[in-house]
């Protein structure tokens, strides 16, 4: 039995032959057992010895059995270490999601007005008149009402052109200091092609305080700019008209594709800018029709179109792809 | 507005540079669209046609003997057949450099041709605007001169936007004047003195009767010796035409050009087709029926003005003269109208009747009322100098009005800006711009000029110190915002569910707010009416934006059938429904997948259930709560695959697969899955509480129980879980089975009980005898066997 012991044993190459030859020899049913049950055929002055020695035989199997094992292991973590794969092969895809680009925008503009005391405030997109116009300054009459081609709803009810509706509903339910951030959808009647899109998206911020001026309107946006597109990027600003601010502003930043430095830049035409939206102090119209004093309290507000920023931030060709959202687009733009 | 920079350079000194010069103009707040390069043309000289001769070798060529103030007449042959002798023409001489060729000798049918005589084409102007053949130069320009030169040829043509409250600055003054002020450089106006002395009688001196109030004021002025049809002198033409002005006639040229100049738009009427020279300006009668100079019908509104005479209207003030007062080649005398109307009433009429122009889109920005006399001046010398016989000029209407003065102090400025300027500075600045100041101690009281209607109130003062001072030289400074209690919730909200979706693997899209009908059709095609009334666009760009949604889901469902494979995505946005006939909107979101079919028994649906787990753990996320499912039924969902979870009573969520008509309306392949979830409407986000787990160990045990298919999982864990009581740590359906070894009418639901006790380790014992009496209430409450 030994004999057969040894063989076997040679031929176990892993721990679950190896596991097989020790229930065969030293299992409950196995070849020991059935030696032991022949101890009662022996007369009584042998049964001793007989036991004595096949407990000894047991001891010896089982050694020669714990030293063949540790050998196997020993082989097994070897050829574990000896073992290498192609690191190269395809990885096997987690399931990934992840959100719209211009949510990413907003986040990362929240975060930077976020870190600097702004709230974010969102609001209804189907707007009275009176959120949408009158009480920016620009009553029913005024030139302006037709620049913001909108979508009526009713005779007072539209969907509103910018997000400075938010403005008036902020300044209503609260005193100064006002500081926030609105984004949030937008409708005008434009065709749509690369540049424009009927349904997009602005950001608009204000800021109502005392001793709010134009300098701090040209510090948070340089910040913003520079937490959006990178450290180096300049912002300008350039006067211009909107019914809501005096004085007002474009705002203008370094082109980030090109840096101001290639003529035949295509995403800036050469300029070295790219335009942001527009911006200035708040209409001491728009601050009294809150009842707020405009002796005591200035402020200023921007609104920029999000989907814009998104075509210089992520260098996207075509406004349209923002709306269409392909799989593709998103993918990438993670 | 286009100009050229050499008309700018006329009035002020500024660099040549157009590319700084419209670096400028953007930080004076005229951005410059375009810089057109003009080409280089050389070698092309004032001549004269001397003689003339028919060419001696060909029929169609002439041979011109032409003085150029050289050494001896140039012998030029040409095909063009308006050229006579006497006339002053352009002449590109031997070496001139055109834009499509140079100039070389060359013989033309045996005649030795030393130069060519050119057309406006060949001077890079557009052709079709200009005299077919040799151009016309004036006769009195000096021989051998530069004609690039002489008419401003090489210039850069600017391309300015003008913001709708700068009227002022929509002419070649007018940005001058800002020019001027921002560089620091005196302004030189010609004088615009009227020369018109003429005195005529009754009948022919034109009066003016003005019966609304949106005309303010009206020169007329007449004019004899001047008819319509001839062509202005070559300088007025090119200029226009570099400003994208097509030329006409010299007296449209005219007013064209005084209007670019100065501003104001001019109408000249024929004389003798304007009865007693009296006009009336009066409101337009409603349908009142017009034939413009354009040759088309048009009916009027009440929101016109119409310049007319007692029998009938000759103009639509601001927007366009009338065909039975137009001035032909035959007039003999006209009167000129430089009139101011009421913005509004020009824009509203203008956009009524379709009819944009260069004068309305200025009238229609309140121009300033004391350009009225400048611009009849203006043409007033311009006619004169065309050989015209000048009348003296009558102003109607309201006395021009010195504006007030605006208060301002430097703190006021500084206070807005975060500027420290001293009043003299300030002063500076607005007197640059042509503003009067007055001083009370340091502070100011500034009176615009009679051109700046914009400027009302100190704020619009202190843009324009602004701007002089330059945006560029303000200091950016990051403020420090007092703290306030507006709350960001419901975007943080948005922003967590976004995160918490994007985490479980889902894209978020956007999608249009606006629709056509076709997501009401692909319903009905499905069996499925609208449970809601749509809100309607008034006035949609196209019939596919005629209605704002009113939900997500068939967007989705029209995205997920155009990808036509495997895609897990959600939005979350605006619907809007009419309520009572009001406008009711909220905020919601959807989110669902489509996915390959699997093959499972009818009665399981793996895809539904990772749909609930998503579900659940996005409200988890987001509320910390857990909610209850149960069955439902939803229009636009399969009626047998269709839950909604309730959370303290109330719906937080409904999903399941979409309903497969629906599917395979919208052109779904794939089944698809969806499950909105209303924001508005969510259960306030709880803090979670710990537990400490047990000490001591816990046990299981499971059951195969066998019951009707009724009996549903959640049935099954919650009597298990009752009948446990306080031994119960959770009870967990993990399989179910139907078929031949459970028979017809039931399942079997395998169903694990976890059991443990806080205060001691659980027997065997009491674990069986607590699952004996689990057994036999689940026997006696849902009919449960133990499955054999």
């Amino acid at each position: 039995m030994r004999r057969r012991f040894e063989e076997a044993l040679a031929l176990a190459r892993d721990e679950r032959s190896l596991d097989e030859v020790r229930v065969a020899f030293l299992g409950r049913s196995g070849a020991v057992t059935e030696l032991r049950r022949t101890i009662g055929t022996l007369p009584p002055a042998e049964r001793p010895q007989a036991g004595k020695t096949i407990n000894e035989a047991v001891a010896a199997m089982e050694e020669t059995l714990e030293r063949v094992r540790t050998q196997i292991e020993a082989r097994a973590f070897e050829a574990d270490l000896a073992a290498s794969i192609d690191v190269t092969y395809p990885p096997i895809p987690p399931q990934l999601g992840g959100i719209h680009p211009v949510r990413k925008i907003v986040e990362q503009t929240a975060a930077y007005f976020g870190r600097h005391g702004f709230a974010v405030v969102v609001g209804p997109e189907a707007e009275p008149d009176y959120y949408a116009f009158d009480a920016l300054n620009i009553p029913s009459d005024h030139p302006a009402r037709e620049g913001f081609d909108s979508f009526w709803l009713s005779d007072t009810l539209l969907l509103r052109p910018h997000t400075s509706p938010m403005q008036v509903r902020t300044m209503q339910q609260h005193r100064p200091p006002i500081a926030i951030l609105a984004p949030g959808k937008c409708y005008r009647r434009d065709a749509v092609d690369a540049r424009h899109l009927f349904q997009f998206h602005q950001i608009e911020g204000l800021l109502v305080a005392e001793g709010a001026h134009f300098g701090h309107l040209k510090g948070m946006l340089t910040g913003m700019c520079r937490e959006l597109f990178g450290s180096q990027q300049n912002v300008r600003f350039r006067p211009s008209f909107f019914p809501f601010t005096e004085p007002s502003a474009e705002v203008d930043t370094t082109c980030p594709k090109c840096k101001g430095r290639a003529p035949e830049c295509n995403m800036c035409g050469g300029s070295g800018w790219i335009e942001l939206g527009g911006s200035g102090m708040v209409h001491p119209n728009v601050l009294r029709e809150m009842d707020y004093d405009p002796e005591v309290y200035s402020g200023w507000a921007f609104g920029f179109g999000i989907e814009r920023l998104g075509l210089t931030c992520y260098e996207v060709d075509d406004i349209r792809r923002f709306i269409n959202s392909d799989p593709d687009f998103l993918e990438q733009l993670q | 507005m286009r100009l050229p920079l050499s008309w700018l350079r006329e009035y002020v000194d500024i660099p040549e540079d157009p590319k700084s010069v419209a670096e400028r103009l953007a930080m004076l707040g005229f951005p410059v669209e375009e810089i057109a390069m003009r080409p280089s043309i050389t070698g092309v000289v004032v001549g004269k046609i001397v003689a003339l001769e028919k060419h001696p070798n060909a029929d169609r060529l002439q041979v011109a003997s032409v003085d150029v103030a050289g050494e001896r007449l140039l012998t030029i042959a040409t095909a063009a057949t308006n050229v006579a002798a006497g006339q002053v023409i352009p002449v590109a001489t031997i070496g001139a450099r055109l834009p499509q060729l140079t100039i070389e000798p060359r013989k033309m049918r045996g005649v030795a041709s030393e130069g060519m005589m050119v057309s406006a084409d060949e001077l890079a102007l557009p052709a079709e605007w200009f005299e077919d053949g040799i151009m016309q130069l004036e006769p009195d320009r000096p021989l051998g001169a530069n004609v690039v030169e002489l008419y401003g040829l090489a210039t850069a043509v600017l391309d300015v936007e003008i913001t709708g409250n700068r009227v002022d600055a929509m002419c070649a003054i007018g940005l001058a004047r800002e020019l001027a002020a921002s560089y620091g450089k005196p302004l030189r106006l010609p004088p615009f003195v009227n020369p018109g002395t003429l005195e005529a009688g009754p009948g022919r001196s034109p009066t003016v009767a003005i019966e609304t109030p949106d005309c303010a004021r009206f020169v007329a002025q007449r004019f004899e010796g001047i008819a319509g049809g001839a062509a202005a002198p070559a300088w007025m033409r090119i200029r226009l035409a570099l400003c994208g002005q097509r030329p006409i006639d010299r007296l449209v040229d005219v007013s064209n050009y005084v209007m670019l100049e100065t501003g104001q738009p001019l109408h000249f009427y024929d004389a003798d087709r304007v009865a007693n020279a009296h006009f009336i300006v009066r409101d337009a009668r409603p349908g009142e029926r017009v034939e413009t100079l354009d040759g088309a019908e048009r009916s009027l509104s009440s929101n016109a003005i119409v310049v007319a005479d007692e029998r009938h209207a000759l103009c639509i003030a601001g927007v366009m003269g009338l065909s039975n007062s137009e001035v032909t080649a035959s007039t003999t005398a006209i009167l000129l109208e430089a009139a101011n109307f009421n913005g509004t009433r020009v824009r509203r009429t203008s956009a009524e009747l379709g009819l944009r122009s260069e004068a309305s889109s200025r009238h229609e920005k309140a121009l300033a009322p004391v350009l009225t006399e400048v611009g009849a001046a203006r043409a007033a010398q311009l006619l004169v100098e065309f050989g015209a016989a000048a009348f003296r000029p009558h102003a109607f209407g309201r006395a021009l009005e010195e504006p007030a003065p605006i208060a301002l102090s430097a703190h006021e400025v500084n206070r807005l800006l975060g500027t420290s300027l001293a009043s003299e500075r300030i002063g500076r600045h607005l007197a640059a711009l042509g503003c009067t100041i007055a001083w009370h101690g340091d502070d100011l009281a500034v009176t615009p000029p009679p051109w700046r209607r914009d400027l009302t109130i100190a704020a619009d003062l202190i843009e324009d110190v602004a701007r002089m001072e330059g945006y560029d030289a303000i200091e950016a400074v990051v403020p420090s915002v007092p703290s306030h209690e507006i709350s960001s919730a419901q975007f943080e909200l948005e922003n967590k569910v976004a995160h918490a979706l994007a985490s479980l693997g889902y894209w978020e899209v956007v999608t249009h707010s606006l629709q056509g009908s076709q997501t009401f059709e692909r319903g009905m095609q499905a069996g499925i009416t609208p449970s809601h009334q749509s809100v309607e666009v008034r006035n949609p760009l196209s019939e596919d934006q005629r209605y704002l949604r009113y939900a997500i889901g068939p967007a989705l469902m029209e995205y997920m059938a155009h990808q036509d494979r495997p895609v897990r995505v959600f939005e979350i946005g605006h619907v809007f429904m009419l309520d009572e006939g009001h406008v009711a909107e909220s905020g919601t979101l959807t989110f669902g997948f489509a996915a390959e079919p699997l093959a499972e028994p009818s009665w399981r649906d793996s895809h539904f259930l990772r749909l609930r787990g998503d579900c659940e753990a996005l409200l988890r996320t987001v509320t910390g709560r857990s909610g209850e499912v149960s069955r439902d039924e939803r229009r636009g969902f399969h009626p047998g695959a269709t839950a909604v979870l309730m959370i303290d009573g109330r719906e937080a969520a409904n999903f399941g697969r979409v309903d497969p008509r629906l599917s395979r309306a919208f052109g779904a392949r794939l089944p698809l899955y969806l499950c909105n979830i209303y924001l508005d409407g969510l259960p306030d986000s709880r803090l979670p509480r710990y537990q400490p787990p047990s000490r001591y160990p816990s046990t299981y045990r499971d059951l195969a129980l066998v019951v009707a298919l009724d009996v549903t999982a959640a049935d099954v864990e919650r009597t298990l879980a009752a009948a446990l009581g306080a031994l119960c740590r959770s009870t967990h359906v993990f399989d179910e089975y139907r078929g031949p070894q459970v028979g017809e009418g039931r399942k079997s639901l395998a169903v694990r009980a976890v059991l443990q006790r806080y205060d001691a380790t659980i027997t065997d014992e009491e674990t069986d005898a607590a699952m004996a009496r689990a057994i036999a209430l689940l026997r006696d409450e849902l009919g449960a066997t133990i499955r054999e």
